[in-house]
């Protein structure tokens, strides 16, 4: 018995994977028709880290979509959140002869490790959005300035701080949700928030500190701690925007989630620019959000790969920079629509 | 002189409890907020998911097995439980019953590989972790879903003052020390734990009793997976996690043994899944400094892992020296 259960579930198994490699074959045969016709025999291959957030999910489909369009093959991987297993991954494509590789790191270390491999195989390479930890070796980095996106939305918000506290006289207690303390942007998000805050110390208590680790349910139960430490919070910047579900779930019974304007508003804030920030800001609830541009940041490393491989160049290394702005409730007739989130929503 | 000895033996037993009262008091010290019934309450609502699929994989345990599988079985059942209700308008219950199903399936599928098939425990939960995980992310297409606001303000609602999430890991916490305590399948789950051999000679249907783990562990973590999402408002991507660690580090912490057999739901387990949640909620109301938080939650995780073995040694010498008097006084 136990064996008749064995083969079959072994034949289960081995229809699943004809069934799988039946479905990549269509659609690499799509691919390779296009290259064809529009742009030669050229094959990229994206290594994704991992398809969790928004932001990663449209930036995946940004590549794709537009590298397909322009009749490239696409070869993807994605590593699941593993460093090791990326680099792994990185090695394998270039084994399978690829003309570039787009890589989204795991992190700083892993984009230095996997543009040594490249740099060893003469392939070039592109990092996207998130930055090398030393300029060891050639890339093209493509980043968004987060230091400075978080800086321009939390000046928004300070402005508006400012407003509360020529009115009631009283200093606002900010906090910041932080992310994971190894991820570079967080850090660099962190630097932008001080960097607002710094301006105009005298509207602020100290700031209050919320570890995340971009992970909602650590967030969840920090923020709650925070809050209820420091019940007169009143400004509140977010690392990233899709803590604001999370942030919704502790403000809401404590009658803070309320629009701008109204008793007992939260000034907040936030980076990325997803589609939940454009419903909140849209809905008067949030101050803003910084924006990484991540059509722009997809459109610098197609076309910084697409024109070292025409170039022949097999290590170029330069830095590309998506400069992001603020999306807030003062410029938002003028930019809403060009924020990524809102685009998707559109869609 | 028979009373100090007793008084010891009471400390000895109880450092557990004494330790999380310690750490509670210390922390209050630092910040007096610290010490107040609301924070006490949200860190039991804090800690009631990571304690609900504690007391499950704490089934997988106790059989000396492993279920690695638990963080995605709480992103697919909450997120199957969600598309149910976004996408077939389904009704709430029925969405929720539909997705502790799906949790439910994945338990007997883990439970047929582990049990009939005789695969490793760690091999096949690792490759449930990956396939459910891709399961659900092909459903969601990475996605965020949202659920219906019945479910997400179930995690602010109260029953006659005390939170919903905490009334739900108050029956599950019952529920656990009832069946492992006072059922004939759960003083048999110890068996199986100690020596499956010596268990299967004496009678006992083993394959059951390991299918009825694996199935109530993976059911555990979708009703967790329900209560976190009830929380947090949203599953995306990334829910669930590295959850599965949270739960084993919590029943480990409570006193679990992971070579099986050995282990409590209350104060065990309860109190391990609490007492990581009381650490970082008490750095957060001292505002430590980020970097520090990790480094001094370890230490004291250590610290509470070190002294509960000491104790355990101490404990087993004491009892070993009572059974060689009582044996001497016999003859």
């Amino acid at each position: 018995m136990k064996k008749r259960v064995s083969l079959l579930l072994a034949l289960v198994m081995l229809a699943t994977m004809f069934v799988g490699c039946a479905d990549k074959k269509g659609e690499e045969g799509t691919s390779t028709s296009t290259s064809s016709s529009e742009g030669g025999s050229k094959t990229i291959a994206l290594c994704t880290e991992d398809l969790e957030t928004e932001f990663w999910v449209a930036a995946h489909k940004a590549i794709v979509d537009t590298l397909e369009e322009q009749g490239i093959k696409v070869i993807e991987t994605n590593c699941q959140g593993d460093a090791n297993k990326q680099l792994e991954q990185v090695k394998d494509v270039i084994t399978q002869n690829v003309d570039g590789i787009i890589v989204i790191p795991k992190d700083g270390d892993t984009a230095v490790a996997v543009t040594k491999e490249a740099n060893n195989a003469d392939i070039p390479i592109v990092i996207f959005n998130r930055p090398p930890t030393s300029d060891e070796g050639a890339n093209i980095t493509v980043v968004c300035d987060n230091a400075t996106v978080a800086e321009a939305c939390v000046d928004y918000m300070v402005e508006e701080a400012e407003k509360k506290f020529d009115k009631t006289g009283e200093k606002l207690t900010p906090l910041i949700m932080v992310g994971d303390l190894g991820d570079p942007n967080a850090i660099a998000r962190k630097e932008g928030f001080y960097a607002a805050i710094e301006k105009k110390p005298e509207l602020f208590n100290k700031v209050i500190e919320v570890p995340t680790e971009w992970d909602a349910a650590t967030a969840l139960a920090n923020l709650q701690s925070a809050v209820q430490a420091n019940p007169d919070v009143d400004f509140l910047f977010t690392s990233s925007d899709f803590l604001f579900p999370t942030i919704q779930s502790v403000l809401e019974p404590l009658g803070k989630w309320v629009k701008v304007g109204e008793e007992g508003h939260v000034i907040m804030g936030g980076l990325d620019g997803d589609a939940t920030a454009g419903e909140l800001i849209d809905e008067g609830i949030i101050e803003g959000t910084g924006v990484q541009d991540v059509y722009n940041e997809a459109d610098l490393a197609i076309s910084g790969i697409l024109d070292a491989i025409e170039a022949g160049e097999t290590q170029p290394d330069e830095i590309r920079e998506d400069p992001g702005f603020a999306l807030t409730q003062g410029n938002l007739k003028e930019k809403r629509m060009d924020m990524w989130g809102n685009i998707l929503r559109e869609q | 002189m028979i009373g100090n000895k007793s008084i010891k033996m009471v400390i000895l037993r109880n450092i557990p409890i004494i330790l999380f009262i310690a750490i509670f008091l210390i922390f209050g010290i630092f910040s007096p907020k610290f010490i107040s019934v609301d924070s006490f309450k949200n860190i039991l609502v804090s800690s009631s998911y990571v304690g609900i699929i504690a007391i499950g994989i704490m089934f997988v345990l106790l059989t000396g097995g492993i279920d690695l599988s638990i963080g995605s079985v709480m992103y697919l059942s909450a997120a199957v439980t969600g598309l149910s209700v976004q996408k077939l308008q389904v009704p709430t219950v029925l969405a929720i019953i539909i997705g502790l199903g799906i949790a439910t399936l994945v338990g007997v599928i883990n439970a047929f590989l582990i049990v009939i098939l005789d695969i490793l425990p760690f091999i096949t939960t690792l490759g449930m972790m990956v396939f459910v995980k891709a399961v659900g992310l092909l459903m969601t297409k990475s996605e965020s879903v949202k659920l219906p606001k019945v479910i997400t303000s179930m995690g602010s609602q109260s029953v006659l003052g005390i939170p919903m999430p905490i009334i739900i890991f108050a029956i599950i916490i019952l529920f656990g020390v009832l069946f492992l305590g006072k059922t004939k399948l759960g003083r048999q789950i110890y068996a199986v734990g100690n020596d499956v051999e010596e268990a299967r000679k004496a009678g006992i249907h083993t394959k059951k009793v390991l299918f009825t783990c694996y199935v109530m562990s993976a059911l555990f973590a979708g009703i967790g997976g329900i209560i976190s999402v009830a929380q947090i408002g949203i599953v995306n991507a990334a829910f669930g996690k590295g959850e599965e660690f949270n739960a084993i580090a919590a029943a480990v912490l409570g006193g679990v043994s992971l070579a099986g057999g050995v282990g409590k739901v209350f104060p065990g387990v309860v109190l391990g899944a609490v007492m990581i949640q009381m650490i970082q909620a008490g750095l957060v109301f001292m505002q430590t400094d980020l970097y520090k938080q990790p480094l001094i939650s370890a230490g004291i995780i250590f610290l509470a892992v070190f002294l509960d073995s000491i104790r355990s040694k101490y404990i087993a010498k004491a009892e070993k020296r009572n059974i060689r008097n009582e044996n001497k006084g016999l003859q």
